[in-house]
């Protein structure tokens, strides 16, 4: 047995960990890129949505790479994510590949026996003791919450560093050299090593730089090549940016949400908007806008692929915020027929128009 | 009390629970005309551009009653059988709907949980609380409303057609003819009988399901899939026809399901948007009528 997944923003970089450390095989796919949205594209319907396709793409380099098995999540929200697994198993199987899917559900649909039983076919293939194996999974979920920490905090940085560029080099860096790591211990001890480097940047606190939260779908938000690199894009033109979603908040949320402790405050933001659960990351979107506005943002940019539901909903609704609070919101649409430059124009023009804002006194009155 | 109905969405499918509800509590109901060009205009103009056909349409009827009317009902229907979901656009609606189209009169905000008659009720309750605050009078118009809804039947069976297709699609496709240009006419005018998905029994179609590895948690998907499995498989008719609007999240999964599933029998996809032209689609028909007549003969 040989494990894949699809690409997901940092999550590679956990699961290298946490299969490395368990002494499972492994495979992980080539980073998205073109070839693997054009392999998707060709073989999916048309009308399916742009991370179907891209995971698709991932899926087939993977199996040219030797594996096997795909572990994927499910969902049982009224999104269309959940019913992924269904027809990406008769997918593979009609285009002749010989793949096993694991499919990590809500334990309330498949019943907790199930799901044991699914990760069980997965950790019975390591050999290590039960605590080990429970070791390695701490490892990977610690490698995964330092990797989006240092994303996050490099983000942030690009606005107010001295040197420009040098946020985005140490990142860059720091991304190629965990992928060179032998185990969970190095990467972590790697990870905090460049936390440190990154904390220690010269930063000028006197500046003032553009801050954009982005906001939105939470695939194409945090895989980069789905959104075109936007965060590198707006990292070279020093803006600040700043996402609440990521894989280590999803985490997060999916332990707090039974409990329903999970982001209160970007439930409280979204009530007065949004007060209920539609499915996919709808209400957060709603509650980030509303959140990034309070805490001083200068705007916000909305990312989904073509066609998904619950974000048409909340691209209803943004106009609104916009108008009551003086808030800017850039919407981006993402699909197979991107054009690059098209997209480069609207988020310059959409910086200009904030940093005019910022000059005018009058337009704050 | 003026209350406004719109026409849209699922309308044809509660009609008799909502009306008798209102009519129960003695409002008056203000309901928008047949879905018509100037519909679709204002649902064009007010709505989302990304949204869908059927929503948008659903827009220009609300645009059309809102300044006669208190209080508009938007059924925001969260779920009509335990752990299925209709799809994220209903449990948003009401929310798209103010935020897209000015001065709004008061809507109806409150989900609709419609598994049991309880949860049901919880709506009631609400809404009926905003038109009368007598408790005694909304249960009765409640019970009434309810009682009038299970005594109505929907659906389309041309039994004694020599030929027919099934059709499939969400029912505000298949029931509105504006969107879906009288296709029944066109059907049977070229001799051909229509069946919807309402002919199969709930047990036959659960049993269907279970085939399905996962099973879907979309009531249209569970619905359309499993009449096109068993019309196909039985041979109940003769093709298949889905009127689909384009950029559906539900149809993108449901049609590659059911494809995957017939495999050879016939099938037709009819896709409809704001710019859908009759001529493409009644060439369409007709070609595919004219291949199951061959193929029969």
């Amino acid at each position: 047995m040989k494990i894949t997944f699809p690409h997901m923003g940092n999550i590679y970089f956990a699961a290298k960990t946490l299969f490395g450390d368990l002494g499972i095989d492994y495979v992980i796919p080539p980073i998205s890129s073109k070839a693997s949205l054009e392999l998707g594209s060709l073989h999916s319907a048309e009308e399916m949505c742009l991370p179907f396709k891209i995971m698709i793409g991932n899926y087939i380099h993977a199996i040219e790479k030797g594996a096997d098995t795909v572990i994927i999540t499910g969902s049982c929200g009224p999104c269309r994510l959940g019913e992924y697994c269904e027809l990406q198993m008769n997918l593979m199987k009609r285009l002749g590949y010989n793949l096993d899917f694991i499919v990590i559900d809500s334990p309330n649909d498949i019943g907790a026996k199930e799901l044991l039983s699914r990760f069980g076919k997965i950790s019975s293939k390591s050999t290590l003791s039960k605590t080990n194996k429970i070791a390695a999974l701490l490892r990977a979920i610690k490698v995964i919450n330092l990797v989006d920490e240092i994303e996050a905090m490099a983000r942030n940085k690009a606005g107010y560093e001295v040197n420009k560029g040098e946020s985005k080099k140490i990142l860059n860096e720091c991304k190629k050299e965990a992928m060179n790591c032998s185990d969970g211990k190095s990467m972590i001890a790697l990870l905090n090593s460049y936390k440190t480097r990154l904390e220690n940047i010269e930063a000028d606190k006197n500046k003032n730089p553009i801050k954009i939260a982005i906001i939105g779908e939470i695939y194409t938000v945090i895989e980069p090549f789905s959104n075109l690199y936007i965060e590198d894009k707006l990292m070279d033109y020093g803006v600040s940016t700043h996402r609440t979603l990521s894989p280590s908040w999803w985490l997060k949320n999916l332990v707090l949400s039974p409990i329903n402790l999970n982001q209160l405050d970007i439930k409280r933001k979204a009530k007065e908007y949004l007060p209920l659960m539609i499915g996919g990351h709808a209400r957060e979107c709603i509650g980030e806008a509303v959140l990034a506005h309070d805490e001083g943002f200068d705007g916000a940019i909305q990312i989904f692929p073509m066609g998904c539901m619950p974000e048409i909903v909340s691209k209803a609704i943004l106009p609104q915020i916009s108008k009551d609070k003086d808030f800017p919101i850039l919407t981006l649409v993402v699909d197979e027929m991107t054009g690059e430059a098209g997209y480069i124009t609207r988020i310059e023009a959409f910086i200009d128009l904030l940093e005019r804002r910022k000059d005018n006194v009058l337009s704050r009155c | 009390m003026k209350v406004g109905i719109p026409k849209g969405l699922l309308y044809n499918n509660y009609k008799p629970f909502f009306h008798t509800f209102f009519e129960e509590l003695g409002a008056e109901l203000i309901v928008s005309s047949d879905t018509n060009r100037d519909t679709l205009n204002n649902g064009v103009k007010y709505c989302v551009d990304e949204a869908c056909l059927p929503v948008k349409i659903f827009h220009g009827h609300v645009a059309e009653i809102k300044d006669h009317c208190d209080l508009i009902l938007i059924p925001r229907i969260m779920q009509l059988r335990e752990r299925e979901f209709i799809c994220p656009k209903f449990c948003g609606l009401p929310e798209m709907v103010v935020n897209s189209i000015p001065d709004m009169p008061r809507v109806t905000m409150e989900p609709i949980y419609a598994m049991s008659k309880d949860r049901l009720f919880k709506w009631a309750e609400v809404v009926g609380h905003e038109i009368h605050n007598n408790k005694g009078r909304v249960k009765k118009a409640f019970e009434e409303a309810v009682q009038c809804q299970l005594n109505y039947k929907t659906g389309l069976n041309d039994e004694t057609s020599p030929m027919k297709v099934a059709l499939a699609g969400h029912p505000y496709n298949i029931y509105d003819n504006y969107i879906n240009m009288n296709i029944l006419k066109k059907l049977r005018k070229l001799g051909v009988g229509v069946v919807t998905e309402e002919i199969i029994d709930e047990d036959a179609k659960a049993k269907e399901i279970k085939k399905l590895y996962k099973r879907p948690f979309w009531s249209f998907a569970r619905d359309n899939y499993s009449f096109t499995s068993i019309a196909a498989e039985k041979k109940l008719v003769n093709g298949i026809i889905y009127i689909s609007s384009f950029a559906c999240g539900i149809d993108s999964v449901v049609i590659e399901l059911i494809k995957q599933n017939i495999e050879d029998f016939p099938f037709l996809v009819l896709k409809v948007d704001e710019h859908t032209g009759e001529a493409g689609l009644d060439t369409r028909i007709e070609a595919f009528v004219d291949m199951l007549e061959r193929r029969s003969s």
